[in-house]
């Protein structure tokens, strides 16, 4: 008696995009719940079909919106492995050089979004005022603010700008202060903000090995893992960074991890910018190519997880089947397991530490 | 990884080449699954090939403490049904779900089998060979869907 | 009856009442008008990459609060216009005309990005409606993929200007054809 069911619907000013949650309430515990995807099925896998392989790169873009060049990469990594070709050392500095800047710029936005969430609305303004910096480098690179269309086969479409490191050195150095000093009084060293997020939302290490979650969700719960350490791809190995891990398993170790992450993104680009070699950026291909039949399988670590693509071909001139793995896909599967026994307002604080974007839930 | 235990255990039920597991039939797909999940943890993607008149399942899992991965194919035919491994690995659930939505393929002994990404009374099933997009479904509204 | 029977065929200069009536009520519809353009609040609704823009819109570079355009409507029954971000497909359009028809007139409607006006990226797909203006009167629409957080200043200075001349379609009884 006294168990209601409490619709978090999809229009809904806090959850992260359009994501259906049917929790059971009693008092002021949550029993269980229900989720509901598929409000942004955009059938990117079906438009793969239709498209000639080169005119599919706007589409992977608009797949996790937040940092998009990750998954352009994925998807020319994907191409080269089936071609069988090389791409020159310039290139890969460029791409593990892009890569991290995303991953900033998506932690940037978790912050302040979570931040909101929780009634925070001055790191909300603080975040995208850093996050505005790094988005005016990546337009100066590509011209394309949110959806830079840079990548292509074999290497990038163009060289970067004259005097990269001028631009992007003094950027570093002013987000490395503001995370260090200013986000910590509001954030991880604030009392109210540490008697909201610790506790709440435990994720076990049997949870995470039963549903297949990877990403800084598993750091947080004690798993040690990170692809860009066990399967380095492109010039990971000889740079030297390391890999946040905490113990606890709540909402405060999700966001520590986070904030680590951005400083080991720092000292991976000062690394890289200084060791930028010179010569070709791309190894050029013709626009229209065929690919002979094969299958090839390729996966990278994305801010959220790892994320993969399969792609099967038939000798023509479209893809016959690309299926992407995302990785919130995963935990959007478990979060009817972590919510239990949370109390109804605690449910926003989990569900915005558990940073799901609903673009690559439901492709 | 080393595949040869799998040629001893099995015999000549399965084909192997390079790290790809072929089954020659789809009975013996709970019996290997089981086998797999005493060296791996988790079901890491499925995916589902359409060559008309089969489907080709491809399973691939993966662990945690380093990178080997397996790859499990299976032929079945248009009419078939095929057993879930959802009692196995429980992260299949949802990706089982996923390949009955957009091919149709029916899992048997499923928890809860039903659409996941499309609505519930949505006509066909959209990722198969034959599902042409026409006109008419570019311009239609769905106003007219009742979930 | 002929046609001739409806037209009017007296004309007498309008008297002083009538003046100072009409003259009146212009006045009154101006100062409405003025009222409406110049404190718009939109309701926070995003589905997908348009979203992201319209959050920097609201924030500190590019400030929403000048132009009044608070993001106070969470609820649609406070709220005075609606951004439509992000693509809307057929499982969400239903969805999309519940919260619209909530929302008390006089609403308007801005369609942000390629996808709201004509399906966009995604003109092929099985599952994206192309336009919302299938379904909804649309007011203002803005260009781009994802469009400036500057162009959505640039509409809403478009929008006041409709308001000030009384050229929209979200009237004050309610949508009607213009």
């Amino acid at each position: 008696m006294g168990e209601i069911e409490l619709n978090i619907g999809p229009v809904h000013p806090a959850t992260h995009g359009v994501l259906r949650l049917k929790a059971r309430v009693e008092k002021d515990t949550v029993l269980g719940g229900d989720v509901e995807i598929g409000y942004l099925h955009r059938a990117m896998e079906k438009i793969a079909e239709q498209r000639l392989f080169n005119s599919f790169f706007p589409n992977v873009d608009k797949l996790e919106y937040v940092s998009a060049l990750n998954w352009e990469i994925l998807y020319a990594s994907v191409l080269e492995k089936a071609l069988g070709i090389d791409i020159p050392p310039r290139a890969k500095y460029i791409r593990v050089i892009l890569a991290e800047i995303q991953r900033i710029m998506s932690h940037l936005i978790f912050i302040g979004a979570f931040g909101q969430d929780l009634g925070n609305i001055t790191v909300f303004t603080w975040a995208l005022r850093e996050r505005e910096l790094l988005m005016d480098i990546v337009e100066k690179i590509s011209g394309g603010r949110l959806a830079p269309m840079y990548l292509r086969v074999g290497g990038t479409e163009y060289d970067l700008p004259e005097g990269f490191d001028s631009m992007i050195l003094p950027v570093l150095d002013r987000l490395e202060e503001k995370v260090n000093k200013d986000y910590k009084a509001v954030t991880y060293e604030n009392s109210l903000f540490k008697m909201r997020t610790k506790g709440v939302g435990v994720l076990t290490r049997d949870t995470v090995k039963k549903y297949g979650i990877t990403g800084p969700n598993m750091r947080a719960s004690g798993i040690e893992r990170d692809l860009r350490r066990s399967e380095p791809y492109f010039v990971y190995d000889s740079l030297d960074f390391d890999i946040p891990v905490e113990d606890a398993g709540d909402s405060y170790a999700r966001f520590m991890v986070r904030i680590r992450e951005i400083q080991e993104s720092i000292k991976i680009l000062r690394q890289a910018v200084r060791a930028l070699p010179k010569g070709n950026y791309i190894n050029k291909q013709p626009w229209m190519f065929k690919i002979p039949p094969t299958e090839a399988f390729v996966r990278q670590e994305c801010p959220r997880g790892e994320g993969a693509m399969f792609l099967v071909t038939d000798g023509g001139m479209k893809a016959y089947r690309l299926k992407i793995r995302s990785p919130s896909f995963y935990t959007v599967q478990a979060m009817p397991e972590i919510i239990k026994g949370a109390r109804v307002a605690d449910l926003f604080t989990i569900i915005a530490s558990l940073d799901p974007v609903m673009g690559e839930v439901d492709r | 990884m080393d595949l040869e235990r799998f040629r001893e255990r099995f015999g000549d039920k399965v084909k192997i080449d390079k790290n790809i597991l072929t089954l020659a039939d789809k009975k013996d797909l709970i019996r290997v699954v089981k086998f797999v999940s005493k060296y791996f943890d988790v079901l890491y993607m499925l995916i589902v090939v359409h060559r008309p008149p089969k489907f080709e399942l491809n399973y691939i899992f993966s662990r945690y403490q380093d990178q080997e991965i397996i790859q499990i194919k299976v032929e079945i035919s248009d009419k078939e049904n095929i057993a879930s491994i959802s009692n196995v690995f429980k992260s299949a659930e949802w990706e089982e779900r996923e390949a009955y939505d957009m091919f149709g393929i029916v899992f048997r002994d499923h928890p809860d089998l039903r659409r996941i990404l499309l609505p519930e009374d949505w006509p066909g099933h959209p990722m198969r060979k034959d599902f042409v997009v026409t006109e008419e479904i570019k311009h239609w509204t769905g106003l007219d869907l009742k979930f | 009856m002929k046609v001739d029977d409806a037209v009017p065929n007296e004309f007498s200069y309008p008297g002083l009442g009538e003046i100072f009536i009409t003259n009146t009520r212009k006045f009154i519809n101006k100062v409405l008008s003025w009222g409406r353009a110049n404190s718009l609040w939109p309701l926070t609704f995003g589905t997908s990459c348009c979203a992201i823009e319209m959050m920097v819109y609201g924030a500190t570079k590019v400030d929403a609060d000048r132009l009044g355009n608070l993001f106070i409507g969470d609820s649609p029954r406070q709220a005075d216009m609606i951004f439509v971000s992000g693509t809307i497909t057929k499982k969400m359009a239903r969805r999309l005309l519940t919260v619209y028809q909530q929302m008390p007139a006089p609403k308007y409607v801005v369609a942000v990005g390629a996808c709201n006006i004509s399906g966009g990226l995604f003109w092929d797909s099985y599952n994206v409606i192309d336009g919302i203006d299938r379904i909804m009167p649309v007011d203002v629409y803005i260009p781009g993929c994802p469009p400036r957080p500057e162009q959505f200043l640039d509409a809403v200075k478009v929008l006041q200007k409709l308001i000030n001349e009384n050229k929209t379609r979200g009237g004050v009884y309610g949508p009607r054809e213009i």
